[in-house]
């Protein structure tokens, strides 16, 4: 008996010291950077596996990816990323060993046949819930309205709508565009658009990466309600020197970009060139400007000082500039813009932790100059934004990635509006802000992930501290599936004032004692499917809260003398909605088909309140609130040379307010007039027309007298011209009062051509 | 049933029902009077609303046959003296008796149709207030003297600051004597040269103006309110609330600020049983020249 409880007992013992020799020897990890063969350009959420086994990551917004805790041994390493053909290559594991490998990926040369994709994590882009990429190639492919555009090409994704053809702001899940966070190289952006809001800020020639947290984003982000932007600009060609030029009828770009020793440069410029087309004008019609035009410079050095050290410096600087005298001894002068300027320095500690740290600057400025009869009346707005940022990502085994980080700042907001050369108002605020999280990516077993994370944001206008919880939860019962959940806590210290026609005169403003930052609830559930090979089919269901809405009241006139808090009103909103997203990336019909089914409504004091009980506000539809949005694009490859983008837009009719009687006040003492009035029912309970219109785009390539490539690039845009309505205007100048449709665009072509030399 | 309910509501969006439907028209008795403080009591006009597909005429919409009063009331809100009117026209009353508006008081307009409906509103007139300084006798558009009015300041029943509209009343009003911007809207805009025969402001808050250490204000007249050259009357008012509510919320009414075109919000009316404008303020004219430059 004893004898055998010995064996018994030196069996155990073999067997606890051989599994402890296992755990204790020494697992091996690879790390490094992902790029461009040609370019050297960082591949952002590049897909890294090895093959026949469930380890795989994806690179970062640095492009560096890190896979740790593998056995030792001889795998495939395994990498593919939209656009790029597939690297495949042999690598040996000794123990304890951190290979560094740097993968160069290929671009796709052009191939007629379908791709075979296979391989277990192959397809992991880092679709996790509430994210869209929108490719910068698809971003110039598409048909545009004059000039191709960041911000309208991500208003083909489901979730993402527009106000109208001219306007360039997103509506994100039911929020208004100050919902959402804009980021260039990891600065903020407070005025992202061009000529009155037609266009963005962000040139395609410059971009590199463009990601849409649509909803649910994860804890290294915060400061708005509804959803985060992120755009990183090229690097620029680490091999060899290139450049493009474009030639267009809004717009012409030029950019560069190529190596120095060590490390790249990049370069873009873009510039109205309307000057010809104002001429024209101004001798055949009256009212047209003296001046108008608009100008971009993006730019970015990069230094890659080591093998763990890098050092980039990134700039921004744009401005729109208009004359118009618009009437006899009457004129406007609006000059407008934003200068970013980042550095970030990337630095990797070990194969289990990588860093980045950013130093950023940020200024909006806004000038409008108004004349009437010898009245001035100017304004001059200025937010200056200085911040720090850090990121640290640590992987201390295989199945956590920790990442934490910090951003401090101080933001300066300064406003002057005079009158007839007397100031009326003038504020200065200068406000701290600062916020910390922490977030871990957990892979519980092979099938469940869950990301918990933390953030804590303060303010120091009005001295406001905030916590903001944040969860996801990943299922993947196959690997084809993956069912997805989020929730997050969301605040917001800013709020914006805009007008959807026109963001020429955009003024930010702050929290403060009395004012208290808005917040709110998302809730996300979602499947990310890939039906087949080659496509995916994506389903997103959402609920927001948003509380302690405050905007600027817009019955107030004159704001003058009323103490900061009266200026607002504040009110609260929900939005819920389903999202469908069907895609095909593989063959030589590519595209995707995205729709949503969504509501969204505001409720304010004081406002949609019955006539006969006023002060008993209710909940109304914003303007923007679409129920059906469907978007289908399509791109095919004709030819070698030859190829199609069409965009086909259908949606239910906005919002607006139907009036329903009319009375008129004869005898108002300060004025000379009549006041006609509209009696109205529920505020925005009537619905436009439906919207729809189809853009198509043809392109093709060709060279530059054998000196470059060149592309021809010829679009229409609503082919079928049809007239959707803007709004309505009730003239109650006429009797019975007039109702007259203001149209958006009709049929418009435009031709453009862009050699890369 | 909740199954049933639920399966009901998607069928229902689906097909295209409403999620937020829109009111029927609604009829809604109008007031509209003034009180100037220091001035005589004006007339009562008592009308409907009209829908907004039909032809709107004053008259076809003028109520016949109402008891109209407008009551000064005591700070307690009870009623210490009653101004009875008769009707002059349809939908047109008119004060019994001339009776001069008291500045700081607190009035009611009161009114009963002959269906017993009642209507009323309430005002409380601002303070009365005048110019200490003498207008130049006359000054040159545009030129570098600016007419400037030091005044004293206008109470009210809060302390809230003082809400001022400017008007020039033009004398000379040969279309050959508009200011060049405003002869341009006229050519431009075919609007009626009469439409500036009294020129506006617009609300422009006291808190725009410094004051000075004696509690008096200064206040610049800009040369955009200017339409007519020649004798003008310039007319500094403080409003009430009822005017500054319903005068900023016709603004928005009319579009240019920051609701999306097409989202129209009501009028904020201030007055029981219906709707219109009950207001009053107080007044103080000055006369000067402006001279071509």
């Amino acid at each position: 008996m004893a004898v055998r409880g010995v064996k018994k007992l030196i069996a155990v013992l073999v067997i606890f010291l051989s599994a402890q020799f296992t755990y204790g020897q020494q697992s091996a990890s690879v790390n490094g950077y992902i790029s461009d063969a040609e370019t050297g350009e960082t591949l952002i959420s590049a897909n890294i596996a090895l093959k026949d086994s469930r380890k795989g990551t994806s690179s970062n917004t640095s492009g560096y990816f890190s896979l740790t805790d593998i056995d030792p041994g001889t795998y495939t390493i395994v990498a593919t990323y939209v656009g790029y053909q597939r690297y495949e290559q042999e690598i040996s594991l000794e123990p304890g060993q951190s290979l560094r490998l740097d993968i160069k990926l290929d671009p796709e040369g052009f191939q007629l046949e379908e791709v075979v994709v296979e391989s277990e994590r192959e397809k992991e882009e880092q679709r996790n819930i509430g994210i869209a990429q929108m490719q910068t190639k698809l971003i110039k492919d598409l048909p545009s309205v004059l000039q191709s555009d960041v911000f309208r090409s991500l208003q083909l994704l489901p979730g993402v709508k527009a106000a109208s053809d001219f306007s360039s702001g997103l509506y994100i899940r039911g929020g208004s565009p100050d919902q959402t966070l804009i980021l260039l190289d990891r600065t903020t952006v407070y005025n992202p658009s061009h000529f009155f809001g037609f266009f963005s800020t962000f040139n395609p020639d410059a971009v590199k990466d463009v990601r849409l947290y649509k909803g649910g984003y994860p804890a290294k982000y915060g400061g708005r309600l509804g959803s985060v932007l992120t755009i990183f600009n090229k690097d620029g060609n680490r091999n060899e020197f290139e450049g493009s030029v474009s030639v267009g009828l809004l717009s012409s770009r030029a950019s560069i970009e190529g190596p120095f020793k060590k490390g790249s440069y990049m370069l873009a410029v873009r510039r109205s060139t309307l000057e010809p087309a104002l001429a024209i004008l101004q001798n055949t019609t009256e009212n047209v400007p003296d001046s108008f035009y608009f100008l971009d410079v993006n730019g970015k050095v990069n230094y890659d000082a080591n093998e763990n050290n890098k050092i980039s410096l990134a700039f921004y600087a744009g401005t729109d500039n208009l004359e118009f005298p618009f009437a006899t001894d009457a004129g406007i002068d609006l000059n407008y813009g934003n200068q970013t300027l980042s550095s970030t320095w990337t630095h990797i500690f070990s194969d289990k932790v990588f860093s980045n740290f950013t130093v950023t600057g940020s200024r909006y400025f806004n000038y409008p100059s108004i004349n009437l009869a010898s009245t001035p009346i100017d304004r001059s707005n200025n937010i200056y934004d200085f911040s720090l940022k850090g990121d640290i990502e640590y992987l201390p085994n295989d199945n956590h990635e920790i990442s934490t980080g910090f951003w401090i700042g101080n933001l300066t907001l300064k406003l002057q509006d005079s009158f007839d050369g007397e100031e009326t108002f003038s504020s200065r605020i200068q406000t701290q802000y600062g916020s910390w999280y922490i977030q871990d990516k957990w892979d519980i077993t092979d099938q469940w992930i869950a990301t918990p994370g933390l953030r804590i944001a303060g303010f120091s206008e009005g001295q406001y501290l905030r916590l903001e919880p944040r969860m996801a939860l990943e299922y993947r019962p196959t690997d084809r599936i993956r069912l997805q959940g989020a929730y997050g806590r969301y605040n917001q210290f800013l709020t914006l004032i805009s007008n959807e026609a026109f963001t020429g005169f955009d003024v930010w403003l702050t929290t403060n004692d009395g004012v208290p930052p808005a917040y709110g609830n998302q809730y996300v559930v979602g499947a990310k499917t890939i039906p087949w090979e080659g496509y995916g089919l994506d389903i997103e269901l959402y609920y927001r809260s948003m509380n302690d809405l405050f905007e600027l009241n817009p019955f107030i006139s004159d704001q003058a003398g009323l103490p900061y808090e009266e200026i607002f009103r504040f009110g609260e909103g929900y939005a819920y909605g389903a999202e469908l997203f069907f895609e095909r990336q593989i063959g030589r019909l590519t595209g995707f088909a995205g729709y949503t089914f969504s509501v969204t409504r505001r409720k304010f004091p004081n406002f949609n309140d019955p006539i006969n009980n006023q002060g008993t506000a209710r909940y109304y539809p914003p303007k923007y609130d679409r129920i059906h949005d469907l978007n289908i694009v399509l791109q095919y490859d004709l030819s070698k040379r030859w190829s199609t983008t069409v965009t086909f837009n259908y949606a239910t009719g906005q919002a607006y307010t139907k009036p329903l009687g009319r009375t008129t006040a004869f005898d108002v003492p300060t004025s000379g007039l009549s006041f006609d009035q509209l009696i109205v029912g529920r505020v925005n309970a009537s619905r436009l027309p439906d919207y729809n219109r189809l853009d198509f785009s043809f392109s093709r390539k060709g060279t530059f007298f054998g000196m470059g490539e060149a592309e021809w690039q010829f679009q229409v845009i609503n082919a079928y011209s049809r007239r959707n309505v803007w709004f309505y205007n009730y003239n109650l100048d006429e009797n019975p009062a007039e109702r007259e449709a203001i149209k958006l665009l009709p049929i418009l072509p435009t031709i453009s051509y862009t050699v890369d030399f | 049933m909740k199954k049933l309910i639920a399966i009901t509501t998607v069928f229902a969006i689906l097909s295209g029902c409403e999620l937020y439907e829109q009111d029927e028209y609604q009829e809604y008795y109008v007031v509209e009077s003034y009180l100037i403080a220091n001035g005589n009591l004006q007339q009562v006009r008592l009308s409907t609303t009209n829908p907004i597909d039909e032809t709107y005429q004053f008259e076809d919409n003028a109520i016949s046959g109402a008891t109209v009063e407008i009551q000064r009331l005591n700070p307690d809100s009870s009623v210490a003296e009653e101004y009875s009117y008769q009707q002059q026209q349809p939908g047109i009353y008119t004060p019994v008796n001339n009776i001069t508006v008291k500045a700081t008081q607190l009035y009611r307009l009161q009114v009963t149709t002959q269906n017993g409906d009642e209507i009323s509103a309430t005002t409380y007139v601002p303070g009365n207030f005048e110019t200490i300084n003498e207008l130049e006798p006359g000054y040159v558009y545009q030129g570098q003297q600016q007419v400037e009015l030091t005044t004293t300041p206008s109470s009210y029943i809060t302390d809230r600051q003082t809400y001022f509209i400017f008007t020039i009343n033009a004398l000379d009003t040969n279309p050959n004597n508009l200011t060049p911007f405003y002869a341009d809207q006229v050519d431009d805009d075919e609007t009626d040269v009469e439409e500036y025969y009294v020129n506006s402001s617009g609300i422009v808050n006291e808190g725009n103006f410094e004051q000075n250490p004696d509690g008096t204000i200064t206040l610049r007249l800009p040369w955009l309110a200017v339409a007519f050259y020649g004798s003008n009357n310039i007319i500094v008012n403080a409003i009430d609330d009822n005017l500054y509510d319903f005068l900023r919320s016709h603004d928005t009414q009319s579009g240019g600020t920051t609701l999306s075109p097409g989202e129209i919000q009501n009028i904020r009316y201030n007055v029981n049983g219906g709707i219109g404008i009950f207001g009053s303020m107080a007044s103080d004219t000055n006369g000067t020249f402006i001279a071509r430059p």
